[in-house]
């Protein structure tokens, strides 16, 4: 190493890109998408500042269109009550904490600059503050197209790596793999020349060096790093992103070629080098005269219009619907920023407001029913889908919902009978630390080699079609070959799909019949001990609040969805489980619930499972609305009865949900909604086999007798909670620090996917390609989406999702909660920067406090009753 | 302390972030060329920012880690310069202090 300074500015650049990568969010493989907040990374920051600063690299629009709010304030959806308490509440920050608003605004520091500010001076001059790479600045000035050749280059060389068209060489990674091979590339040739794209292949074995070398090149000082990175990796947040995700969050034994940061950079620059190099050859003298005007010039062009401009005539939105006068007047004394934050809150606040006033309402719940004649309790998922078959189970017989993490409590890494692949079923927060593997039943070994062959057969089949399509020549005979078959087949998927389904279903149950099997919960080097499986299980007990009064059938309840033809299937799956399907955390916590030992070490604990009950585990379905009860040769004779009702009553909560959801969904028909359902799962042509987490608004964590009876529309995560069970706080702290998290991203996922779906979301499905099988491209080429695709959000046109901002509503005494808040900086971070709104009570018969963002709790009063206007209902 | 001791003198790295870091700070260990090092994780504290809880059941990278790390002095000074680039921005602590060890071979 000849430069003695080089180790030193190594570990800068590493710290810098670490510095720059906050503006993107990391990006999960398809198979298992995991919801999250795009700016996350940012979250030190409040929400609004968050949305300032990355709104200067990612060009983003942080708050919903004007539309949405003409929209939402026609329907009634925001009042004039609302909006007054949000610009009382907008007011009083800006006096208490001007900084703290405006962050990254255009600044106002008396009420003469705001008539600027809405005739787009002030616009002009925040935008002048967003950052350009070399080649935005040069196409800036030269109407030349440069960053766009790098992203197509970059994007192309990105999926050939990850597609393993790539040699691999040896553990150089992508930037080696890709200089041993650019010097051949004809595309590059074109681009740069000959020599030029010699010169790509030689800018260093490092990839450190390699941006080292280029930042010197193009003249990026040491302060300006961290923001043209960062406009680097915005470039193409969906490589950047699954970039990151590689080098920060996947498990270093995970398979495949792994696309790094430093080597995705690395490229980039090259790229960004060599064509600037190449252009400024020509040096003409219009190139140098445009040169002066670089240089005295600075600030993106604007790509897109601004949110004003989606309106007529750059209206605002309170220009466009009637709006009383005084209110209008406040408005307009605003920046567009502010009065979309202003808006955003009033949305906010109206939504609050209703569902406090229908938590307090005495519900219509089911009947009050002695714990004696319970005949099962279900636990669900929190997640907000499960809300309302909660609500029609309870009213279908004598049972007993509760709502906890659909990992119930246990961070397993799952490998499943004849598979060689480990799945880590948890929340992404955590590292699994124990594996559990899927084994026959006992006496089941003749039926698992069975399944086995047949199972072997059928991979072997499917991978010679794959690799005959891959072929340079066996595509033309596979087609020859097959198309008499394939025809028809194609013709009965499109139109009888449900039918289809089921006959394909029964084909690969003759061709590779299912063995009983059990998750062995006790073998293996890697499980978990007895004590490890007694923690875990009391941990969940007491943060459910499910410690005493157990029915004689326990029910754990996974979901996940059926869907087909969907790269985007594991986004509907369950979000706790690491987007897996949540029926095998279901089934390997019932056989830790039911074994002996672990009882024994749980009635030490103080918490007594009494002998007749029984865990049974299940998955809903949450496209179809069926639940699946699994093992059912584990059932003892004792307890079928009563499961066979159980099953019955999920039938009738699962159709009732369909009837209630079918209506929402887009061409929808006035048949039978279950088969509707069913027929939309199937359906290989179908872009929106149900909606999702599209609406979520709440996260709840109080006992069921707070939301028993209220329909909440599935608009709500339940985790249920007993406070008087947790005097530590321990379980809340565990509620808050990692179900409210993940609740909290979705949240954010879908708020950023609908307020910007030019950046935050995937786009349209339709249109939709797999590369490499971790990402989809829209068309041909260019960058991997990111976030949920356009059908998951908008429906007609319209945003049928209401972006929010995460509302938690909990129910514990209010000493409680502040410690556990304040002994926690990521909570401090979330409610302090108004991420996520909260709301909190002692008790049932105490009045909701609202903490406010420095932590000071404020009695909720509805807006309504502030301004004395009738209550609105939605 | 010295070499009457057969010690050789190398400097002590001790870093404290949130657990969201650890790859980073670990990647740069392996940058300026250490050879390993040690993370304690779950530590628990009362900084500038707050108190920070030592043990969250179901999030690892909302908690503490402190990373010690033993250099010479010569590559320590490389190191330092990416961990006050990396924490002038964000919440962690760093310590450096000299140290000893018998076995200099391991750290070189």
């Amino acid at each position: 190493m000849s430069n003695p300074d080089l180790p030193a500015a190594r570990a800068r650049l590493l710290a810098q890109v670490e510095e720059a990568a906050r503006v993107i969010a990391p990006l999960w493989p398809l198979a298992t998408f995991v919801a999250v907040n795009p700016l996350w990374d940012l979250r030190h920051l409040s929400f609004d500042d968050a949305i300032a600063n990355a709104a200067r690299v990612l060009d983003i629009d942080g708050y919903p269109s004007e539309i949405l709010f003409a929209q939402a304030y026609a329907d009634r959806r925001i009042t004039d009550a609302d909006l007054r308490a949000a610009l009382g509440e907008l007011s009083a920050i800006t006096a208490d904490s001007p900084r703290r608003l405006r962050g990254g605004d255009c600044e106002q520091e008396n009420p003469e600059n705001t008539a600027g500010a809405r005739d787009g001076t002030c616009k002009e001059s925040c935008s002048s503050g967003k950052v350009m790479t070399p080649t935005e600045r040069h196409d800036y000035v030269f109407d030349s197209a440069l960053a766009a050749s790098v992203d197509r280059e970059v994007a192309k060389w990105c999926g050939a790596y990850l597609a393993s068209i790539l040699p691999e060489r040896g553990t150089g990674g992508f930037y080696a793999a890709w200089r041993s091979m650019v010097v051949r590339d004809p595309s590059a040739r074109g681009l740069v020349g000959k020599a030029g794209r010699d010169r790509l292949g030689g800018y260093g074995s490092q990839p450190e060096d390699a941006i080292l070398t280029c930042l010197d090149l193009l003249d990026i000082t040491e302060e300006e790093r961290v923001a043209q990175i960062a406009r680097q990796f915005a470039r193409m947040p969906g490589w950047a992103g699954h970039a990151k995700w590689r080098s920060r969050w996947a498990s270093a034994a995970s398979n495949g070629p792994a696309l790094h940061m430093l080597d995705y950079l690395a490229v980039r620059y090259c790229y960004e080098a060599e064509l600037l190099r190449a252009a400024r050859t020509c040096k003409s003298k219009r190139y140098r005269l445009r040169g002066l005007a670089l240089a005295s010039r600075s600030g993106l062009r604007d790509k897109r219009p601004e949110r004003g401009k989606l309106l007529p005539g750059r209206k605002e939105w309170f220009d466009v619907v009637d709006v009383p006068d005084d209110l209008r007047e406040d408005l307009s004394s605003l920046s567009s920023t502010e009065a979309a934050r202003a808006t955003l809150s009033a949305y906010e606040t109206n939504y609050r407001d209703q569902l406090l006033a229908a938590l307090n309402r005495p519900a219509a719940g089911p009947p009050a029913r002695s714990e004696a004649c319970l005949q099962a309790q279900a636990v669900f998922c929190i997640d907000a889908r499960s809300e309302g078959l909660r609500r029609h189970l309870e009213r279908a017989g004598p049972y007993e919902t509760f709502g906890f993490a659909g990992f119930f409590a246990l961070p397993i890494r799952y490998r499943a009978f004849g598979s060689t692949d480990l799945i880590d079923l948890c929340p992404v927060l955590i590292r699994p630390n124990s594996e559990l593997d899927e084994m026959p039943s006992a006496g089941a070994e003749l039926a698992a080699s069975r399944q086995l062959a047949g199972a072997q057969g059928l991979s072997a089949a499917s991978g010679a079609l794959r690799a005959a399509r891959k072929g340079a020549v066996s595509p033309f005979i596979l087609a020859e070959a097959t198309g008499f078959f394939a025809g028809p087949i194609a013709a009965a998927k499109t139109l009888a799909p449900a039918r289809f389904e089921a006959v394909r279903r029964w084909i690969l149950r003759m061709l590779a019949p299912p063995a009983p099997t059990v998750i062995a919960v006790d073998l293996g080097d890697k499980a978990m001990s007895d004590e490890e499986q007694a923690l875990f299980s009391e941990a969940a007990l007491v943060a459910m609040g499910l410690t005493r009064n157990f029915a004689p059938v326990v029910l754990l309840c996974g979901h996940g969805s059926t869907t087909e033809n969907n790269p985007y299937g594991s986004s509907l799956d369950c979000g706790a489980c690491g987007g897996n399907t949540g029926g095998t955390s279901a089934r390997a916590a019932a056989a830790i619930f039911n074994r002996p030992i672990v009882r024994r070490l749980l009635a030490d604990r103080g918490i007594c499972i009494p002998e007749s009950t029984f865990f049974v585990a299940g998955e809903h379905d949450t496209t179809t609305d069926r639940v699946t009860i699994f093992d059912p040769h584990l059932l003892p004779p004792a307890h079928r009865d009563a499961i066979r009702e159980l099953e019955v009553a999920l039938r009738y909560a699962g159709n009732a949900l369909a009837a209630e959801r079918v209506s929402h969904l887009s061409g929808a028909r006035h048949t039978d909604p279950v088969a509707q359902v069913v027929a939309r799962s199937a359906d290989w042509a179908q872009v929106q086999p149900e909606w999702g987490l599209a609406r979520n608004a709440a996260f709840i964590v109080a006992p069921r007798d707070v939301t028993a009876g209220v329909n909440l529309s599935g608009r709500c995560f339940l985790h249920s909670y007993d406070a008087d069970l947790d005097p530590s706080g321990t379980a809340l702290e565990m509620i808050l620090t990692a179900p409210m998290i993940v609740a909290h991203w979705i949240s954010a996922q879908y708020y950023f996917s609908s307020v910007d779906p030019e950046v935050f979301s995937s786009g349209d499905k339709t249109v939709h390609n797999i590369v490499a099988g971790i990402g989809v491209i829209q068309g041909a080429g260019g960058d991997l989406k990111v976030g949920l695709p356009l059908q998951s959000l908008f429906d007609a046109g319209l945003c049928y999702h209401e972006p929010m901002r995460l509302l938690t509503i909990v129910q514990a005494p209010q000493p409680l909660l502040d410690a556990v808040i304040a002994r926690n900086q990521i909570l401090r971070e979330l409610f302090d920067g108004r991420w996520v709104h909260l709301v909190a009570r002692d008790h049932g018969c105490d009045a909701w406090k609202v903490r406010d963002p420095h932590g000071a709790w404020t009695n909720w009063t509805p807006a309504w009753s502030k301004a004395k206007e009738p209550i609105t209902c939605g | 302390m010295d070499e009457a001791w057969g010690l050789t003198r190398m400097t002590k790295v001790e870093v404290v972030v949130g657990g969201e870091d650890v790859p980073v700070v670990t990647e740069l260990f392996s940058e300026v060329g250490a050879r390993g090092y040690t993370a304690i994780s779950n530590v628990s504290g009362l900084g500038h920012s707050g108190y920070h809880q030592g043990r969250l059941l179901f999030n690892d990278r909302s908690v503490l880690t402190i990373l010690t790390v033993v250099l010479p002095a010569e590559r320590a000074t490389a190191l330092l310069d990416g961990l006050r680039s990396l924490l002038a921005n964000r919440s962690g602590v760093l310590l450096v202090s000299d140290t000893w060890v018998s076995r200099p071979e391991y750290f070189q």
